[in-house]
């Protein structure tokens, strides 16, 4: 210790240049993280509205199976968050309930529930995100946009799998209701697709492994998904979310995602 | 008049040369109810119910929507209990930030869960359930903008429903019957009076507000002894002019509601309130379920009590979506305490089982207070409703 004291005082420009080096490295893979993860989100901009059909299907740890189906519509927003509805459709019972939501990039959502039986529209807390989404290993927050201004990011590696190669970053929520503590993302190193994330729970266990498949390209640029899987290491269920009939540009105004647009979007 | 009414036939006729989205649907629904003493005017112990209920829903492209549902209730004991009435049958038509909605229909209004004092629109079909929450079709005109500065519901009520009553030989029911063949209004118009209401409502970040006003036929009717009947009541529906606020504010988790109506027409004017809170817990104990906590206190000014409600509800988010709901309601001035127990299940793709229970209670039954729930004292219950639902 007093060695090294003595080295420095002795070479205090050394010491400026062993600081700003420290800086710097520390930065350099942070920084890193944060570009990958922009352009990965640069991906998924200037669409300008999207609709799909979902099927998801619930895997128990004995491989019975159940299936849901819902609606999905999406509007750009831009230098803000996005606004979606997703409506079930089965089972029959919640046939015809819907949520409206307003993503935002920095404050929390806003979101809306809407009850057909009781014609009622419910204001619900986006907090309550941690919560699992029909039942199936996938959460609210799962479901919700991954705005880069939600996350502090690490750089950690790049991985080849299988032939293709990935940048590996870990991010941080910020939100301090998310029902993660870490969340390692692989993005595809050609296309910048995220390809796999490894979902960490508040006790910091490794709990879920979320994988993405069958990319497709819309608009020449777009690159969506057609297959989404969450396995949940705990329990020994998964689930798998299908996308069909997936459309653009389909002429989605702001008025196809308002309060009154929920009360008949079934 | 006949120009108008073709120029309307045309005019509907449009939208169904427009590529059309249909859907056909039903819910057939079996219900009974065991009371668990022996009724104090010799009613039976044990009401079992049918209800079918058909729905059509088309969408002409997002240019508009025509929708049907109607209600068709046959009880075994309580003939009071049998309906047949049209829920909706409507016509809305869409334009960019505007809506109107032509025909019969029901809306809602309101934040808080435990009473609904803002909420006006659709008369209450209050011999179906205790909780007042079953509503009957309304015939309206509405219009609907959708504006920076809010959302804007303007309504003409065109005409009166009246509320249902269990009969003679329902349970749940007050002493003296209530003669529903011979209500009495405060309008000359009787049932035919047009009402109107208007509603702005909008959010700013966390912030909900609504506010409210309705102008024609109370749908709570006052009683006075029956002139036709020994031992009746005759519902008497005055002219009353209602405005209504209703707040949410989210803190994290935390919902704050507010609901405040004042009244006149009815005598003196009077206030009543309903505030509390909503919080759920999610996954707790490092499990699945959600736990929801719900308190709510409400007050009316005619009562001059305020009775509080604490309730509870475990979501166990699984494939059936199994939920368990326990409440319990407790009156300060007059020592009533009631509770409820709640629970559903889905069997299936098709069905779902849900029960039901209902405890009347009296922590000290000679203090001199009125009692709220003293006709009921008898009805304690336990009810198991099963649904089918036709359709995909």
């Amino acid at each position: 210790m007093n060695t090294l004291n003595n080295f420095f005082l002795k070479k205090p420009i050394l010491l400026v240049l062993g600081i700003i080096g420290l800086i710097l490295s520390g930065s350099v893979s942070a920084n890193k993280g944060l570009e990958i993860a922009k352009l990965s989100d640069k991906n998924n901009e200037g669409f300008g509205d999207s609709a799909s059909s979902m099927t998801m299907e619930l895997i128990s740890k004995k491989g019975d199976v159940v299936t849901r189906r819902l609606r999905f519509k999406r509007l750009e927003v831009p230098e803000d968050g996005d606004k979606s509805i997703s409506v079930f459709e089965s089972p029959r019972d919640v046939k015809g309930v819907a949520i409206l939501s307003y993503a935002h990039k920095t404050k929390a959502d806003d979101q809306w529930l809407y009850l057909p039986a009781l014609k009622r529209v419910k204001r619900i807390a986006s907090k309550n995100k941690s919560g699992p989404f029909l039942g199936s290993e996938f959460t609210f927050e799962d479901f919700s946009f991954a705005e880069v201004e939600k996350y502090d990011y690490t750089y950690v590696k790049e991985e080849l799998i299988e032939g293709t190669e990935f940048f590996v970053i870990e991010r941080i929520p910020l939100d301090p209701y998310s029902g993660y503590t870490k969340q390692v993302v692989w993005i595809d190193k050609e296309n910048y697709t995220t390809h796999k994330v490894h979902h960490f729970d508040r006790k910091s266990f490794h709990l879920k492994t979320q994988t993405f498949d069958d990319y497709k390209k819309y608009l020449g640029f777009f690159w969506q998904p057609h297959k989404i899987e969450m396995k949940n290491h705990q329990n020994g269920k998964s689930s798998i979310l299908r996308f069909e009939d997936v459309s653009f540009n389909n002429g989605l105004t702001a008025s196809d995602f308002s309060q009154n647009s929920l009360k008949r979007s079934r | 008049m006949l120009v108008r009414s073709r120029k309307f036939l045309i005019f509907l006729s449009g939208f169904f040369l427009l590529p059309v989205n249909a859907e056909y649907m039903g819910e057939l629904l079996i219900e009974d109810r065991y009371f668990l003493n022996d009724a104090q005017f010799n009613q039976n112990s044990n009401h079992s119910s049918f209800t079918f209920s058909p729905e059509i829903f088309l969408n002409f492209e997002d240019k508009g929507i025509f929708h049907f549902k109607a209600k068709l209730r046959k009880d075994q004991e309580d003939k009071e209990r049998n309906l047949i009435d049209i829920q909706e049958l409507y016509f809305i038509n869409l334009e960019e930030s505007k809506e109107i909605k032509y025909g019969i229909s029901k809306e809602f209004w309101g934040v808080t869960e435990t009473a609904h004092r803002v909420d006006i629109i659709n008369q209450t079909d209050s011999s179906e359930s205790f909780d007042g929450e079953d509503k009957l079709g309304q015939p309206m005109i509405k219009l609907s903008l959708e504006k920076d500065w809010g959302l804007l519901d303007i309504y003409a009520l065109l005409g009166f429903r009246q509320r249902t009553y269990a009969g003679k030989n329902g349970r749940l029911r007050l002493p003296l019957v209530i003669d529903t063949d011979n209500p009495k209004y405060e309008s000359r118009a009787e049932n035919k009076r047009t009402d109107f209401a208007i509603r702005w409502s909008h959010y700013f970040d966390n912030f909900e507000i609504a506010l409210s006003h309705f102008s024609g036929t109370s749908r709570e009717p006052r009683f006075i002894p029956s002139q036709k009947k020994l031992s009746g009541l005759t519902p008497y529906y005055e002219t009353i002019d209602q405005t209504g606020l209703e707040a949410l504010y989210l803190i994290g988790s935390l919902a704050l509601k507010l609901e405040a109506i004042t009244r006149s027409g009815q005598e003196d004017r009077f206030s009543a309130l309903t505030a509390g809170f909503e919080y759920t817990q999610i996954g707790i104990l490092d499990s699945r379920l959600d736990l929801g906590w719900l308190f709510e206190i409400n007050h009316d000014d005619r009562i001059y009590s305020s009775p509080f409600i604490l309730g509870t509800r475990l979501t166990f988010n699984d494939n059936f979506d199994t939920q368990l709901l326990f409440g319990v309601s407790y009156n300060d001035s007059s020592s009533e305490i009631s509770s409820v127990i709640e629970a559903s299940r889905r069997i299936g793709a098709c069905c779902m089982i849900s029960l039901e229970s209902i405890y009347f209670g009296d922590m000290d039954e000679e203090n001199g207070q009125l009692k709220l729930f003293e006709p009921f004292k008898e009805d304690d219950f336990f009810r198991i409703e099963f649904t089918y639902y036709l359709g995909e």
